[in-house]
This record gives structure tokens, C-alpha cells and sequence, in this order.
């Protein structure tokens, strides 16, 4: 009953109801852009937006199912082909590349793929395109997986990294759970989806917004003279606000999610759901799909926001008007995303890392990783820990706040 | 049902608010007089436990109120002086909303709130967002939702605050309604309203009871101290800078005035039956008087 009352308190507030449409409106543009933006190419020209979205749909029909040796050497020894004809070649100055008929159809339709795979020849710092192939030795076969292995193998004994041997063993032990041949095919949607969580951010600032006055208007409005001396106003209604807030911004976020996650996913597909995030870089190590992955950067972005929902209710609780809670939500929540991470496992990065905004994006395939003795953590389940922490250690604090205000 | 306040103070700082003070209550209306910060509405406000005593203890039936927790406010009902509501809710979902946070079950807090709108004469606007309530039926709001849970011990602080002299005539008559059984507290400037409701007056001067004294000899302690007096204009200026004046009426040319000293300012002065206003100014005339000079200079 009182949670029934306290959510009705925020929803009919006109500002609740227009903050949370322009929240909501800018969630639809945000993730509406990689839609707007999309291009792609053909011989004719650019394809933008839906239309290009559906050519590459078209082409991705043509992928292969299964990324074997034999594949990838086929492949490779095709693209090389295609290079000693000198007709098929262009120069810029700084590198070959194919052109023409050779480009157009025989590596335009599948260049995610191509990329792919010469990116797991590269050496650690460098980004490779499907041209590296040319260069490959493919005679005794395209020993895709081992150079993948290789790879990843440098890039964690890379000393700038400064990855413990615990580390190092950690992440060798989870990319070795990752079956093989890889499955590949269109995974557009689920890529994208991935590399915009924090883009959600926004959504977060808003909710908390909304839920800022549910201690602090109180005291500003003058009810805490009516609402502390009853019966439950230090007690059961405490827990129902505290409640109502986690119920509000739970619902708030989800019709949020349910936008962001629609326009992505009802635009590029769905296709790929099932597919290894290696299917995009083959130095990710975990053996996850896009879905799990999506499903695994979805939960962290929820333990986000009851943490911030927490802060926002202790912030409340202290404050004596609900204006004041803004500029630190501000703060906490988006000045990570001004701070740059320097690619080390030094503190900086790691609690960067941590931090609200960073935290919104998976980060897969930056081995970030977090130390305790022997125990080591990766990052989904170092801001799971952290999180649920935050949330769980505000909640008493604001609880008793609340319970302890003088009203004078 | 007693209410007792022992060793009552809380501080501020420097500032003493309230000082040690003590009282038994039991059922009756309580006038709670004083003049602005004598401590009035932060003695309200410790009774409600919405301030912490700096020491002291406030026991119901003795048992102190931090042991008996919900129990406690279970008993108490809270009228402020400055308070606010939902805009957004009806009459009748405020009603219901603090009738949850007063512990009432859903079925008594429908029927108890449609009896007290009734009571009020706030029916017709129960389902009326509260934004569009005069100040009159705000306040009327306020009063039924501190009885809502039939309280034991109804604390008012200025009730009457802000009421046009018909409302405030209602008010009281209600306020004397609802009285029946309870300890009830009513803080008010408005001594008149006290008067006609209060059993005992409790008064107030920097943060201490001064006095606790039924309502029918409250002023037999300055019966013989309360002059009339007919004068010219010019000697009206001059009593006025003397004593305290309860009361000036102009009567065709000179001035009858009504005021307080111990002893008889003047030969042709009549010794008046002492009433509330004149205690009040009594014990509070200096500091009233300071009052109205930092306020109005003129």
C-alpha cells in the first residue's frame, strides 16, 4: 500500500513524466544513430541508413557457417591470388589493396570476415586489414587458431600490461574454453548493441533525477512534519520509498532498455545472437555469444543503476532539497568518461575502469582484469562485486538519515 | 494516559531553545502560549520525536518514548505549523496515504476519512487535487489528518494561523470536538482561541514553562493588576511608553486604555477582571513591546 502511494507521489509529477519522455526520446536518437549513419558500399556508390543495412544482410547470407583451417586457408590463398594479378591492385603510398572487380566481389561482401582473420596475425598494437593476408604463409595450411593463441599469448606478456602470472593464467584459462572452428555469420546488431551501452548512461542521470526528491522533497515540501511522527514514518515507510525508488527505476530503465535493445535489434536483426564474440576479434577471451555478452554488459549496467539509485537515496536523505543531489549524480556518473585509460593494469586504469561510465561498456576484449592475493577477477565480475556492494552499504546509511532528520 | 516531560531541553548551539522542562500531562486541552522563540514549537516538535532532546525524556504513561518506537507514535497526532502536501494527490489520497503511514488498515482508513471529511466540511473537495485548496481547507486537511488514527495525544501549533475570523471560529469549535479524552497541545498567538478551548494553560518564556495553571485561575495571580483608565491623547502616549497596553479604545476625545501594572498607574484608574490577554502581556509585555518596535519603528 505505501509503495502504492510512493510510487504514485513520482509518477504524477509532471516533471517525472517529461523528463522521463525526453530520457526516453533521447535514448530512441542515440540508438537510432548507428541506423541513421550506417553506410556501406557497393560498385555504385554508398547505401545509407535501413537500405544498407539490408544489402549487407543480403551478402552476409553468403558468409560460411564455420570458420575451419581449411576455410581460412581457401581464403587466404584466393586473396592472394588476387593480389599477383597487378590489375587488381592499388597503392596509396602506404599500402596495397585490391580494386575493381577483385575488391567488389570477391571482398566487399564478406570484409568483417576478411578483417577478422588477418587481425589474428597481427602483432599486438597493430590493426591489420584484409590486405595483411597477401602477406601471410599459408603453405603448410592457415594456422588460424594457433596465430590467434599467439597473439593473445603477446598481448598478455606484454610488459606495458604488468598482468601477474595469476592474471596471465586466468585469461589463457578462460579463451582456452572457447570451441573451435568458431561459427560465424552476421552479427551486426549484437555488436553494435554492445559497444553502445553507455550510451545508457543518460537514461541512469534521469531516473535518478526523478527518484532525487523521494528523502529531499520531503523536507523541502514540509511533509516530513506530517509524515515522521506516524506510526510507520521512521520504519515501514522508509523501506516502502527506498523500495518504490528501486521498483521505479527498475521499470524506468527497463522501458529504456526495451527501446534501445527494439531500434537496434528490430533494424540490424537478431541474426547472430548464438554466434562466439570472436566472431568480431579473436583476441576476445570469453566464451561468451552476443547474446551472453549483451545479457552479461546488460546485468552490470542494472547493478549500475541500484547503485546510483542507492547514492541518489543516501544523497537525498542528507540534502535539504532534491536540487542539490544533481550536480554530484552528474558528477559521479559522467566524469569517467573524460578521463582516458593508459592501457596498463596500474590503479588509475583499474578503478577507471570501475567507475560508473566505463563500467556501462563490456570492455571484452581489454583483458581488464582485478587481483585480490591469488583470487583474480575479471571485469564483468569486479563492478558485479562492486556494485552490489555500493548498493547494499548506501541503503542503511540513507535509511538511518532519513530516520535521524530533525525537522526544525 | 499521562505524558510527562522530564529535564525537557534541547540546544542549539548557544542558543537554548528549551531548558529543562517538566510537566505531567494527562486528558484536557492544553493552551501552549509564549511569544515568538520562547521554544513553543520546538517542545511541539520533541513531543513528535521530529527533534532529538539535547537531555531529558519525554515518557507516555512511563514508559520513554524511544523504548516504545512505533508504539509511541501510534498515540500522537501532528498538526504543524508549516507544512506541506502533495499537490498532485487528491484530498482523499493524501488521506489514504497517511492513513497507511499512520498504520491504519485500508478498510478503517476509508471509512475514518470519509467521517472526517465530513467533519471538516472538506467532502465536496475530497477528490479535488489538493493544488487547487484554499489556504482555509489546507488547513482543515491538515487537522483531519492528524486525527486520522484517533490519536491520545493531539499536538496543534498555530492551527488557527492564517484563517479568516469565521474559519477560525469553525476551527475551534471543531478542535474543541475532537478534544474529548485526549491530551491536547494547541500553540497559538492568538490568545482568544486558547480561551475558549483550553482546560490548562501551559506558558512559555525562553524555553521555560513558566507557568502550568488551570484555565479557571490561570489569571488569579494578576487579579488586581489590570487597569482601565480614561485619558486625553497626550496622556496616552505617555501610559503607553510606561506599561504595557492590553487594549486602547478612543471614546469621544480621549483614549480608555486597558493595561497591566502592579500597582494603580493612576487615581482615576479602575481595577479590571483580568482575563488570558492580560496575563499574556503580563509576563510577555516587555519582550512584545521590543517586538513591535524592531518591526515597526514608526
Amino acid at each position: 500500500m505505501l509503495i502504492q502511494y510512493e510510487l504514485l507521489k513520482l509518477l504524477r509529477k509532471k516533471f517525472t513524466l517529461i523528463l522521463m519522455a525526453v530520457s526516453l526520446a533521447l535514448t530512441a536518437f542515440l540508438f537510432g544513430l548507428p541506423v541513421m549513419q550506417y553506410q556501406i558500399y557497393d560498385e555504385n556508390g554508398v547505401i545509407k541508413g535501413m537500405e544498407g543495412i539490408r544489402y549487407e544482410k543480403e551478402q552476409a547470407v553468403k558468409l560460411p557457417t564455420f570458420l575451419t583451417e581449411e576455410y581460412i586457408a581457401k581464403t587466404v590463398h584466393q586473396v592472394q591470388g588476387l593480389f599477383q594479378n597487378p590489375h587488381n591492385v592499388g597503392y596509396d603510398g602506404n599500402e596495397q589493396f585490391l580494386i575493381g572487380e577483385a575488391y567488389w566481389k570477391y571482398i566487399a561482401p564478406r570484409e568483417n570476415l576478411l578483417n577478422t582473420i588477418a587481425k589474428a596475425y597481427d602483432n599486438p598494437g597493430e590493426h591489420s586489414g584484409y590486405n595483411k593476408l597477401a602477406d601471410i604463409d599459408a603453405a603448410e595450411g592457415a594456422k588460424f587458431y594457433q596465430a590467434a593463441e599467439s597473439k593473445r599469448e603477446a598481448l598478455l606478456e606484454d610488459p606495458a600490461r604488468r598482468m601477474t602470472a595469476q592474471q596471465k593464467a586466468y585469461w589463457s584459462s578462460m579463451a582456452a574454453k572457447v570451441s573451435t572452428p568458431l561459427k560465424y555469420g552476421y552479427y551486426q546488431g549484437w555488436e553494435t548493441l554492445i559497444s553502445s551501452f553507455e550510451l545508457l548512461m543518460f537514461a541512469i542521470l534521469s531516473i535518478c533525477i526523478v527518484i532525487a526528491p523521494v528523502f529531499a522533497g520531503e523536507y523541502q515540501a514540509g511533509t516530513d512534519a506530517l509524515i515522521l511522527p506516524a506510526k510507520y514514518g521512521k520504519t515501514k515507510l522508509v523501506t516502502a520509498k527506498i523500495r518504490s525508488a528501486f521498483l521505479f527505476g527498475a521499470l524506468a530503465f527497463t522501458l529504456h532498455i526495451i527501446i534501445a535493445f527494439g531500434i537496434l535489434l528490430t533494424t540490424f536483426g537478431t541474426d547472430g545472437w548464438e554466434l562466439p564474440l570472436q566472431a568480431a576479434n579473436m583476441t576476445i577471451p570469453y566464451d561468451f555469444t552476443f547474446l551472453q555478452a549483451a545479457l552479461a554488459g546488460l546485468g552490470v549496467l542494472y547493478l549500475i543503476l541500484f547503485a546510483a539509485i542507492s547514492l541518489t537515496l543516501l544523497l537525498s536523505s542528507k540534502m535539504k532539497t532534491p536540487y542539490l543531489v544533481l550536480p554530484v549524480l552528474a558528477a559521479v556518473l559522467f566524469v569517467p568518461m573524460f578521463l582516458t585509460p593508459d592501457g596498463t593494469t596500474g590503479i588509475y586504469n583499474q578503478l577507471l575502469f570501475l567507475l560508473p561510465y566505463r563500467a556501462a561498456m563490456p570492455e571484452l576484449g581489454k583483458y581488464i582484469s582485478y587481483q585480490f592475493g591469488s583470487l583474480v577477477l575479471d571485469a564483468f565480475a569486479a563492478r558485479t562485486f562492486l556494485y552490489v556492494i555500493l548498493t547494499v552499504i548506501m541503503l542503511p546509511f540513507a535509511r538511518r538519515s532519513f530516520k535521524k532528520h530533525q525537522a526544525a | 494516559m499521562e505524558l510527562q516531560l522530564q529535564n525537557l531541553s534541547k540546544q542549539y548551539g548557544e542558543k537554548r531553545a528549551v531548558q529543562r522542562l517538566n510537566a505531567r500531562l494527562t486528558p484536557g486541552v492544553y493552551g501552549l502560549l509564549g511569544a515568538n522563540g520562547a521554544g513553543k514549537t520546538t517542545l511541539m516538535r520533541m513531543i513528535c520525536g521530529l527533534l532529538k532532546p539535547t537531555s531529558g525524556a519525554i515518557l507516555l504513561n512511563e514508559a520513554a518514548m524511544e523504548e516504545l518506537g512505533e508504539q509511541y507514535y501510534t498515540h500522537l497526532g501532528y498538526m504543524p505549523q508549516d507544512f506541506g502536501f502533495y499537490p498532485e494527490f487528491t484530498g482523499r489520497e493524501f488521506m489514504l496515504y497517511m492513513a497507511a503511514v499512520k498504520g491504519l488498515d485500508k478498510k478503517r482508513a476509508k471509512s475514518r476519512s470519509q467521517k472526517l471529511f465530513s467533519m471538516v466540511n472538506l467532502q465536496e473537495a475530497a477528490d479535488k487535487k489538493i493544488k487547487t485548496y484554499s489556504g482555509g481547507m489546507k488547513q482543515r486537511l491538515g487537522i483531519a489528518q492528524a486525527v486520522l488514527n484517533n490519536p491520545a495525544i493531539l499536538i496543534l501549533d498555530e492551527p488557527t494561523a492564517g484563517l479568516d475570523p469565521k474559519e477560525r471560529v469553525s476551527f475551534r469549535n471543531l478542535i474543541s470536538q475532537l478534544s474529548r479524552n485526549r491530551i491536547v497541545i494547541l500553540s497559538t498567538h492568538i490568545v482568544s482561541d486558547v480561551s475558549c478551548i483550553a482546560d490548562t494553560i501551559l506558558m512559555m518564556k525562553q524555553g521555560r514553562l513558566l507557568l502550568q495553571e488551570p484555565m479557571d485561575t490561570v489569571t488569579d495571580s494578576i487579579r488586581g493588576k489590570v487597569w482601565e483608565v480614561l485619558v486625553s491623547e497626550r496622556q496616552a502616549v505617555e501610559y503607553s511608553r510606561r506599561f504595557p497596553i492590553v487594549n486602547l479604545h478612543h471614546e469621544k476625545g480621549k483614549v480608555r486604555l486597558r493595561m497591566v501594572s502592579e500597582t494603580m498607574p493612576a487615581a482615576e484608574g479602575r481595577a479590571a477582571e483580568p482575563d488570558l490577554e492580560d496575563l499574556f502581556l503580563y509576563h510577555f509585555g516587555n519582550q512584545t513591546q521590543e517586538e513591535m518596535e524592531d518591526v515597526d519603528p514608526i
